[in-house]
This record gives C-alpha cells, structure tokens and sequence, in this order.
C-alpha cells in the first residue's frame, strides 16, 4: 500500500513536469539558424548606419542564440519574442530602455524589424526605425 | 422443545428483571494520560440519554443497570475513549481512564480547498491557517500586514505573491485571488485586492491555499486563494471590541525625521454575535485613524460588517441570509519619495494623490443541505466600489460588479462525492482613468472526490470558462486539478497536487491611460492572458511529545506560469495621441518557473498555567525565467522575488499574562526593473534610488513583541512593539516600511 501510494505521489508530481516540454517553434529556428548581418538600418527613410549615425551601432553582425542571449552590432545583451512571436524586444546593459520592435518579415533570407522612438530634437515627434538583416 | 421454550421466558425474566431496575455501580477517575492531572468536566456517556460529568478532581459515578455497558468518555482537545464492561447486579465496578490529548493542529477544519468541510490534514493542496486570536494578540491593523507576515507569502506594496508566484506589478492585476465567505472580493477594474476593506473584526479564520486553484475559484487564482471567513453565532452571545492608540518611533536614520511632532494611530473595534429565535445576528464595526510615518500618507478609514443568516423551520436543512461588508476611506498611497537622502519618508507632491474611497458590498444566499448527503448553494454578490480622486478627476473610477453562484455537493456513496457549480460574474466600469467597459465571465465547473480506502483520498477537477470584454468574447479556457492524500499513519499524511491557472487581464491592465508624476503609464489593448500550473508533494506529520502537541509540514513545489503579465518601461507609441515616448505599458514578458520547497512548524505545550507555543515557517524558491523554446531554464532571476523567507514566533500564556516575539527574516530581492538601477532612468523616477539600492538590498530581520495581561475576565490590556529592531527595509523600490512603532490595547469580550 505505501508503495502504491508513493507511485502514485510521483507520478503526479512527474505528469506534472512533462506538461512543461515546449517544442521550438518555426520563427525560433529561423532567428536562432543564422548568423546574421545587417542589411539597412534606416531612420525616417534615410541612412543612419554610418559613423556618428543614429544606429551606427547596430551595424554588423547579430547573433540570436537559443538560449536568449545574443549580439547586435556592438551590443552585447538578451533578446526575446512576445507572445505570439510578432515583436521581438533586445535588451543591453548599454542602451537605456529595451528595443521593442514588430517583426516585418522573418524567413530564412530575410529579417526585418520596425519601431518608433521620440526624435531626439523634437520631442512631440516620432523617429520611425527600420532594421533589416540577411544571413552572413 | 420445552426445553428451548423454558430458556427463552428465563432469559426474558432476566432482562426484564434487569430493565426493571437491578442496577450496579460504575465509579473512577479521569485524567491526563502525559501529566497525570485530574480531568474536570469530561463527558460520560453510558447509554441513551444517560450522561454524566466528571468532578474537579476527575472523578465520576453512576448507577446503571446491569448488564454489558459501553462507556464513552468526551473532553475537548482529547481523543474520545470507548470502553465495554460487564456490570453485574449490586456490584460496584472502577473504571480509570487516561485520555490523550488530541494533535489539534491536524484536526483543524477548513473549507476553502474543496468548498466543503474538510480536515487540514486530509488535504491534497498546503494550506495555511490564521487565526482570529493572532490579530488580536499582535495589534494587527489591516489585512495586507497580516498576509505578509504568514511564511511563504510576501504581499509588495498591496501585491500578494504566494511562493513567488507573482512580482510587483504596480498594483494592476492580482494572482491571488481575495474572497470573503468564499465569494471574491477583488476590484473590478484594477483587478487588485481592497485590502483595507477586508474585514479582520469578527473573523473566525484565514484560509490561505497555497497554489494554483483556478479550478474551484477561477481567474485570478492563478497563485493561489485568501479566504476571509467570519464567525458565526452560537448559543452564547458574543460580544468582543478594543481601542487602540499607537506612535511611531523615530527612524534609524535620523535625518529623515520630517515631522514636529510624533506620528499617532488610533484604532477602535466593536463586534457582537447572537441567536435570536432561528437568526443569527453578526455586527462588526472598525474605525481607524493613521496619520502614518511618511509624509502625505495618512490614512482614515471606516468599516461596517452585517451578517444575518436565519434557518428555516418549515424546511429542514433549509437556510438563507445576507452578509453585507462596507467602507469608506479617505488616504493618500505611497508612491514616491523625494529623494533617498533626508526625503526618503516624504512622498513627492504631484504624486500624492488624495483618494475618497467607498465599498459596498451586498451578498444575499440560499442553502439547502441535508447532513453528510447533499446541499444545494446559491449565492450573489453585488459590489460596489466609488474611488474618487478630489485633487485629479481623471483618475477617477466607478467599478460594480454582480456575481453569482450556484453549487452542488452530493455524496454519491461512502467513496465518491461530487461538486458542481456554475458562475457568472459582470462587471462595469465607468471610469476617467480606464474609459468605460463591461465585461462578463461566465465558468462552469465539477470536481469529484474519491476515497477509495479509508485512508486514501483523491480529487480531480475541471472548469471551464469564458470572459467577454465589451461584448468581444474570448476563447474557451479549460483548467483542471488533480490530488492525492495519503494517510500513511496515525498521524502522517503525505499529499501530492497538481493546479492549472489562468487570469484574464484586468481592465487595468488593458485601459488605464494616464501621467503620474514622472511616469507616464500607455493602454495595452491586445494584452493576453496569463495561464500556468503549480505541483507540490509535501508531508504533514502530527507530533505528540509528552505534554507537547503540534504539527509539522514539508513540501516541494514547482509552478511554471505562461505569458505573465508585467508593467515594462520602454518607449511606446500612444494609440490615441500618436506621441511616442518613454513610460510603462502591461506586456505579456516572463515565461517563468518557480521551485522551491516549505517547511512549516507548530508546536504547543501546557504545562499547568503555562501554556508556550511555538509557530513558525521557512520558504526557499528558486524562481527563474524559462525558456519555452529550449525547454530549459535560463540564469536570469524573476524580478521582486527573494530565495529565503522565515518566519518564527514564540508565545507563553502564563496565569493572567500573554507574551510573545516573532522574528521575521527576508532574503536580498534577487532582480527588480533595470530602469530603477539606471543612473538616467532610475534617478529620474526615483531621485537618490540606484545608489541606495547598492547598499540597502541586503535582506533583512524585524523582531515584534507583544505582552497583554488579563485585568478580569471580560478586559485585557496588551502592548505591542513591532520592529523592535527598528530595521531600515524595502518592499518595493522607493516603499521605506514602517519603523519601530508601539501601540496600547484595551480589548474585551463577554
């Protein structure tokens, strides 16, 4: 009887645990696969990536490891998706507040993200950010 | 057959002879099998209607007819003992007993984990219990201070988080879900607990269920549930009440004394409870004055209970009543502080907003049971809430709800019973601060216990339950539970459990729209629910040693929660205006998980006029982000979490004087939002707050101390330092608590 109920007692406890296996999902696969590199990054439709630029920063490789760190440019920090994997949000311990960005386009060829942040000059006004990678 | 003929009329002469009055004599003594000592007033029941009582030195006697007896002998707090005996016709027979004292501990009857009564041992789920008389005896004032001071739950600013299972979410939105009487208390619109208007006056006990129990009581029970239940009248009338005045000491910090004169509370109580014909009649009134330790924090407040609840005397089994719960208060939070220097205790003035708040409460109820086989339960809630801002309209709010529950218990046989139940709850709000919503929840539920030997039970669950919010219905949502209890021996119960939860965001978290000081808060309309589960194996073991009774718990838990529901600073764009900025916006962020595991103690011992009791608790968590794409954990902490949290208190009841000193100790907080650390963000919002953190997030231990000395049998005078050690400590970043204060106690009852 002890031995019956102690299986029981695990059992449960061990169903328990099994409900929290999560299976990878495709855009996961898809952002974690490649190494990738920036393509455009473009403020208000214009260039910033150049030195001195709004986003020059962000220029080069970006690395989103499975295990939800990563790097962007010279950024070094965590990235994650949103609920339904339409915004991903990069965390740095060298920008103030975290990027939150839709995701536009997420394939093997191709990722793209947009935001808007406060135009620094006028703060009434929105900047709108365009990111665009390609696999290295 | 004469011969059978002549045996049945001479038996039938002696058992005639005997009922016709052939008697001998029982006579003995009764007494505490561990001390010895004589027991006084034991009921000794030997046949119907045939009772008798013990003397002052234990000792009894009584005639009866002759013949076999049984014996039953009674005594509160000990094992009931039956004995047989053979009383032959004018004989004298002595019977000594020795009762053991019961393990109360184990014995106590609760109802919140399956809507039914039900001993705390035989539970599958933990379950802490608080005490009418803990209140009392520690001067405690409102509900969030006696929550957060039961081990294993830390309440943040108004925010319950039971074993981790919530951070600090600014006040929107609870995981645990407050209830009074068993129907829920919680606001309409912010979804959060009104803690000042759960009534402590006229209580008879706190049930605490520590875990997911979404299946019995819905959204919001995604961590677990706090039933408030009040006392009902019984054949005495009761009539209890106190008045209380207390000061604040000064703070460690000198510098930050920024008042002229001390800081004063007063408190005052009154409840009575009476049988009139077939009503039960409970009042209960509290009014408290604080002017509190922080600048621009006072608080008054005013609380009114009625319960009437009458039994039918055309019906058998047949009862119904209405409980009504009331408040008004008018106070200002705490939101802000100057500066973490000498303004660490004065809240900055644009954000110190006066708040008129009212509550009423109206619940009306319909029972109908027969004992041990059925009853049927309908019961409504009307709920108004009135929180009026005279200083900022556009705060605003007029949340109303209506609820109501039908319930079914049936035992279907000596090994299952059954619960169902269906609820709707519908909620408006008409508010400046969140617009105006209506939103309906519906559920419908069923749980099946089973107790397929005498010393097994087991319990599943299922509910199913369906919100709309301004007429846009969200999907179906399925939870279920599932447990186990084991008596493994007289005094050993093992348990195991399983809980799915699920919370639907309030309407907080989806509308509120506003600037407060420097924060800026934005709308998240698309913000989804919360759902998770909760697991926990633990052992509850009695303990008799000697004179000393108590219990013991142990438990291992883990509880993992989906899309949770936290405020997170970034830049966002306002869907109304169109500006883009920087403030806070309700995200779905943590996938989480929690480990950790429980020990709990009591342990009592009466030893002539000493009564010393010891109670206390450890709680370890380890609580951590989870990565659901990996399937493993990931290094980083959750926010506003602690690992270590302990609790102990010693009491000694000796003749007319009760003492006691509780130590309660708390952990560093693992991780909080990086935008307070930031030297920009974090000094913008919280001036002096970065560099304070460094030095002050160092955990904690406060000492209260209570001593109260019996003046008659009616009056008891009680004082009551609290924070002995005058400990400088945080909940929240920027929420300095309270520093040593002390409080005088006139309390009665008759």
């Amino acid at each position: 009887m002890k031995n019956l109920a102690s299986l029981v007692i695990i059992s449960v406890c061990l169903i328990a645990l099994s409900c929290s296996k999560n299976d990878q999902s495709e855009r996961f696969k898809l952002l974690t696969g490649p190494l990738w590199r920036t393509d455009s990054l473009l403020a208000s439709g214009v260039d910033a990536s150049a030195p001195g630029g709004m986003l020059a920063k962000f220029k080069g490789d970006a690395k989103f490891a499975e295990d939800g760190t990563g790097y962007f440019g010279i950024y070094k920090g965590t990235w994650r998706f949103n609920s339904d994997e339409s915004q991903i949000t990069i965390v740095t311990d060298s920008l103030i507040l975290p990027i939150i960005s839709d995701i536009v386009e997420l394939t093997s060829s191709s990722f793209k993200i947009k935001t808007m942040v406060p135009n620094p000059l006028i703060p009434t006004e929105s900047v709108k950010i365009r990111m665009t990678f390609k696999p290295k | 057959m004469r011969f059978i003929i002549l045996t049945i009329f001479i038996l039938l002469l002696i058992s005639g002879a005997g009922a016709a009055g052939q008697s001998g004599t029982i006579k003995g003594r009764v007494s505490d099998k561990n001390s010895g000592e004589p027991l006084t007033g034991v009921y000794i029941v030997y046949g119907k209607n045939l009772v008798t009582i013990t003397t002052q030195d234990g000792s009894y006697l009584f005639n009866a007819s002759a013949g076999k007896l049984q014996i039953t002998f009674n005594c509160i707090g000990y094992l009931s003992v039956t004995k047989e005996i053979l009383l032959n016709e004018g004989a004298t027979e002595e019977l000594n007993i020795k009762l053991e004292t019961k393990v109360q501990e184990i014995e106590q009857i609760v109802i919140s984990a399956n809507k039914n009564e039900q001993k705390i041992a035989e539970l599958s789920v933990s379950m802490d219990i608080i005490k009418a008389s803990y209140i009392s005896d520690n001067h405690i004032n409102n509900a969030e201070e006696l929550i957060n001071k039961t081990p294993g739950i830390e309440v943040m600013d108004g925010q319950a988080s039971i074993r981790g299972g919530s951070g600090f979410s600014y006040g929107a939105g609870s995981r645990v879900l407050a209830l009074i009487d068993g129907l829920p208390v919680m606001a309409a619109d912010a979804g959060n607990i009104k803690w000042q208007f759960l009534p402590l006056e006229n209580l008879s006990q706190v049930e605490i269920i520590k875990g997911a129990s979404s299946v019995l009581y819905g959204s919001s029970a995604l961590n677990g549930v706090i039933n408030f239940r009040t006392a009902d009248a019984s054949n005495t009338p009761l009539t209890t009440f106190f008045a209380e005045t207390g000061i604040y000491g000064k703070p460690a910090n000198k510098s930050r004394i920024w008042w002229d004169t001390p800081r004063v509370f007063a408190n005052a109580s009154f409840s009575h409870l009476q049988k009139i014909g077939n009503t039960d009649l409970g009042i209960a009134l509290n009014l408290l004055d604080d002017e509190g330790y922080r600048r621009l924090n006072g608080e008054k407040l005013g609380r009114l209970g009625l319960k009437l609840k009458h039994f039918s005397t055309k019906i058998n089994g047949l009862s119904y009543g209405l409980n009504i719960n009331s408040g008004l208060t008018v106070k200002r939070d705490f939101v802000l502080w100057e500066n973490a220097g000498e303004g660490a205790l004065r809240q900055q003035e644009d954000a110190a907003l006066e708040l008129h708040g009212g509550f009423l409460s109206i619940d009306p109820y319909i029972t109908l049971k027969k004992s041990n086989r059925y009853r049927h339960e309908l019961k409504m809630k009307f709920q108004s809430t009135s929180n009026r801002f005279p200083g900022s309209g556009k705060n605003n709010s007029n949340p109303n709800s209506l609820y109501s529950e039908y319930q079914f218990w049936y035992k279907i046989s000596e090994i299952f019973d059954i619960t169902a139940g269906a609820s709707g709850n519908f909620d408006r709000v008409n508010s400046n601060f969140y617009g105006d919503h209506k939103r309906l929840n519906l559920a419908g539920y069923s749980q099946l216990e089973v107790h397929p030997f005498k010393r097994l039970n087991a319990v599943a669950g299922i509910r199913i339950e369906q919100n709309s919010l301004d007429g846009i219905n969200d999907k179906l949502v399925p939870v279920m539970r599932a447990g186990l209890n084991w008596q493994a021996a007289e005094y050993t119960f093992l348990r195991a459990s399983f809980g799915q939860g699920y919370r639907y965001p309030s309407i907080a978290e989806k509308y509120a729209s506003t600037t407060l000081g420097s924060i800026t808060i934005f709308p998240n309309k698309d913000i989804l629910p919360e759902s998770g589960w909760s697991a926990e194996a633990g052992v509850k073991q009695g303990i008799r040693i000697g004179k000393m009774t108590g219990q013991g718990d142990i438990s291992v838990f883990i509880s993992e929660n989906s899309d949770m529901i936290e405020y997170y600073l970034a830049i966002y764009t306002n869907p109304e205006t169109g500006v883009t900025s920087t403030g806070f916006k309700a995200t779905n962020i943590e996938q989480s998980r929690v480990y950790g595991s429980e020990l709990e103690i009591s342990l009592n011992r009466q030893t002539g006029n000493i009564n010393t009791s010891l109670i206390g608790g450890y709680t370890y968590i380890y609580p951590v982000e989870f990565n659901k794409n990996t399937g493993n954990d990931t290094d980083i902490y959750l926010k506003y979490r602690r690992k270590h949290s302990a609790k102990m208190g010693f009491a000694v009841t000796w003749k007319r004087v009760e003492s006691g000193l509780t130590f309660y100790a708390r952990s560093k907080v693992l991780r909080i939002d990086d935008f307070f650390l930031n030297e920009t963000t974090g000094e913008a919002i919280l001036p002096g707050f970065p560099g304070y953190w460094s030095t002050h997030n160092t955990g904690y231990l406060t000492l209260d101390g209570n001593l109260g000395y019996k003046l008659n049998k009616t009056l008891t005078l009680s004082f009551v330092v609290k924070n002995i050690t005058n400990t400088e400590y945080l909940d929240r970043p920027g929420d300095i608590q309270p520093q040593r204060n002390f409080s005088l106690r006139l309390s009665g009852s008759f």
